[in-house]
């Protein structure tokens, strides 16, 4: 089999890890070596369903021992060609892609073969030789294999931009059932142990100025959502703690595609069999707009839902449902509010906050203002007001003000992301809101 | 009163340095490309031309009063190629001496959200493009890359190549511009370049062109096709340069 078969299976086999970001590390380049990486990331390309190509997301090999349910590379899937790179072939393709700039780096994960240790070690093999020999400088984002001994975890963490050990599943039941053969215990211990080192790490570097980098961009997860029957409050929950208690910079969450066995994922957990796949797109939609609450907008997993509304609304994003549970703390005052306050407001983006507070200070802003500044009045309109004056007059009862607010914004793709606006606030650090 | 200048950056300064202290000026004053003007009846036109002295005053005072952020960004906004640049910037700079050292920031002002508009639009294409080129490897290993960007991005995206690919010899050519950055593992030097009608190719490049083509057909998720995002995200105006979706024409056989 030649190096592009292998690729096209391993691609094929790496694709429903949703991560691919490059961002988190800032390196310079060096005449003596290959490449650098900018803090915000470069997305190189777009697939055809619309995710960004940033990083060469590839499988070392889809051969694997584990049989769990929602894997398209279970060892039970009898349907699908299985491959192994060579380390050569791969440090190849990832330096020839490279320097044609079609990637920012490489995305390694693997099928588990012969034991994790074993996998880890061969993952290990690769990002030495990319960076000790061919002295790539580029980003590289390598997977954590669970149950690896603590010291590959170590020894790999000096190579890598990220690292990061998928979660999957958001409970130990749902793993029980779906992914026996793995624990819980054993995806979170090498997340403790690499928040371990990059502080000690981190600690050293302050004193000794050659201290190595380890995993500078820090590390993430993924979980499946709507395999298994949790609510969205159990799911924001579990990213709320990882985030907190194991400082994750990223969780990414995956709506579940049906290549699994199918049997043994009970049809009413399974939500894309129920509602649709596009249904399903849309929760995951949803709760990725709750993850940004939590990191970019200072709101607590138990503010955005609660133990009674434990689901995200479909209908409008969860600032607005949780803005409608709230109706008492508005109207806001746009020339006055904080910088918090102004966050909360349906319709106010981090970038558009910021702009009011900066304007402000040359004089009042009156609604005009706020148009051409890019906040969305379509939503904003019902929940502040401009030196005391409100948008018109309006009917603020929470029921028939959602019907107001239902449908979608447009024009997403015309907004500069935060990170390449304010790279420092927002490239690597989570849970940072100073301006 | 129309002012004329030659479209250069340097002209738009002196000119505006000219602007401020003509006496007698009235308020609606304006800054037009001379190649574009056409006279109207009733038009009192002053032509300008560059001159060093004016135009480093106006550098100088920029710098001094705004701070090179600012700088920066005017000449961001030069780069858009907006016709209507010469205007917009003495127009900025009127409002922005009133509004003092912070003036960019003031985005409620028409005069200044115009600037940042344009300087936000080239910042916004310039990290496209970096992401964006396609190098393809020719004889004798050097990396070319041909792209047409809406604005004049060149000499933005040049550094952040030369500290990446420092390594290895290239080319970065604006066919629609006709110019182009030349790379030698030393330094960078920008030159005009006509569009080149053969290139020859190093023997390895088809293999990695078709690799990457596979690889980006692969890593889509069918079930979660979307074709309306993707061509959001990746406009149409820039698959002629991308390797995985450039027109089968275009393609090493």
């Amino acid at each position: 089999m030649d190096a592009l078969d292998k690729l096209k299976i391993l691609a094929d086999a790496a694709k429903y890890d949703v991560s691919c970001s490059s961002s988190g590390s800032e390196r310079k380049g060096d005449k003596s070596m290959l490449g650098n990486t900018t803090l915000p990331g470069i997305c190189h390309s777009y697939a055809e369903d619309g995710r960004c190509i940033s990083l060469l997301k590839i499988l070392f090999t889809n051969k694997c021992i584990y049989d769990c349910a929602y894997c398209i590379n279970r060892s039970s899937n009898a349907g699908i060609p299985r491959a192994a790179f060579t380390p050569e072939e791969l440090v190849d393709i990832t330096i020839s892609f490279y320097r044609r700039n079609y990637i920012e780096g490489l995305f390694l994960s693997s099928g588990v073969v012969v034991n994790p240790n074993y996998t880890m070690e061969m993952l290990i093999k690769v990002v030495k030789k990319l960076r000790e020999v061919e002295r790539f400088n580029g980003y590289i984002h390598l997977k954590g294999i669970p149950g690896a001994d603590q010291l590959l975890i170590e020894h790999a963490g000096m190579y890598v931009d990220r690292m990061s050990i998928n979660i999957e599943l958001p409970t130990t039941q749902s793993l029980r059932l779906l992914a026996p053969q793995k624990n819980r215990a054993e995806m979170i211990a090498p997340m403790g142990l690499i928040k371990e080192k990059m502080a000690e790490y981190g600690a050293m570097r302050k004193q000794f100025k050659n201290t190595p980098s380890f995993i500078p961009a820090g590390q993430s997860t993924q979980l499946i959502v709507g395999a298994t029957d949790e609510p969205d409050l159990k799911i924001i929950k579990i990213s709320e703690a990882l985030y907190k208690r194991m400082s994750l910079k990223r969780v990414y969450y995956s709506a579940y595609i049906p290549v699994g066995n199918i049997s043994l994922i009970p049809a009413r957990n399974n939500e894309a069999a129920v509602f649709g796949q596009k249904q399903l797109l849309k929760r995951e939609h949803r709760i990725y707009q709750a993850d940004w609450l939590l990191r970019f907008y200072g709101f607590a997993a138990d503010e955005i839902l609660t133990k009674d509304d434990p689901n995200l609304d479909m209908d409008v994003d969860p600032k607005c449902q949780w803005a409608l549970r709230n109706m008492g703390l508005f109207p806001v005052e746009v020339n006055k509010a904080s910088l918090m306050e102004l966050l909360r407001i349906p319709g106010i983006g981090n970038i558009t906050a910021r702009r009011i507070i900066a304007s402000r200070r040359f004089g009042p802003l009156g609604f005009e203002n706020l148009t051409k500044m890019g906040i969305v009045m379509k939503r904003a309109k019902y929940f502040i007001t401009c030196s005391g004056k409100t948008f018109g007059t309006m009917d603020l009862e929470p029921i028939k003000l959602k019907i107001h607010l239902l449908d979608a914004p447009k024009g997403f793709s015309n907004q500069l992301s935060m990170v390449e606006l304010y790279p420092r606030q927002f490239g690597g650090v989570t849970h940072d809101l100073s301006v | 009163m129309i002012y004329l200048y030659d479209g250069s950056f340097e002209g738009a300064l002196s000119a505006v340095h000219q602007m401020f202290h003509d006496k007698g000026a009235k308020n609606d004053q304006s800054l037009q490309l001379r190649a574009q003007y056409q006279h109207q009846i009733f038009d009192v036109v002053v032509e300008t031309y560059p001159d060093e002295n004016r135009i480093s005053k106006v550098v100088k005072s920029i710098l001094e009063t705004f701070g090179s952020e600012t700088f920066r960004k005017i000449g961001y906004a030069y780069l858009s190629e907006d016709e209507g640049f010469g205007t917009m910037l003495y127009r900025f700079l009127k409002r922005a001496y009133k509004l003092g050292a912070n003036a960019m920031e003031n985005l409620s002002d028409p005069d200044i959200l115009a600037i940042y508009k344009a300087y936000n639009a080239v910042a916004r294409e310039s990290h496209r493009m970096i992401g964006f080129m396609r190098f393809a490897e020719l004889e004798q290993k050097v990396f070319y890359a041909q792209f047409e960007p809406t604005y004049d991005l060149l000499s933005l995206v040049v550094p952040h190549f030369q500290d990446r690919l420092s390594d290895q010899v290239w080319v970065i050519h604006d066919t629609k511009r006709r110019k182009a950055a030349f790379y030698n593992k030393e330094t960078v030097h920008f030159s005009d370049l006509d569009p080149v009608d053969t290139l020859y190719f190093s023997s390895v490049e088809k293999v990695y062109q078709q690799m990457w083509q596979a690889y980006f057909d692969h890593i889509a998720i069918d079930e979660r096709k979307s074709p309306k995002r993707h061509t959001q995200l990746m406009p149409k105006k820039y698959w002629n340069f991308l390797t995985e979706k450039m027109p089968s024409k275009n393609l090493l056989k």
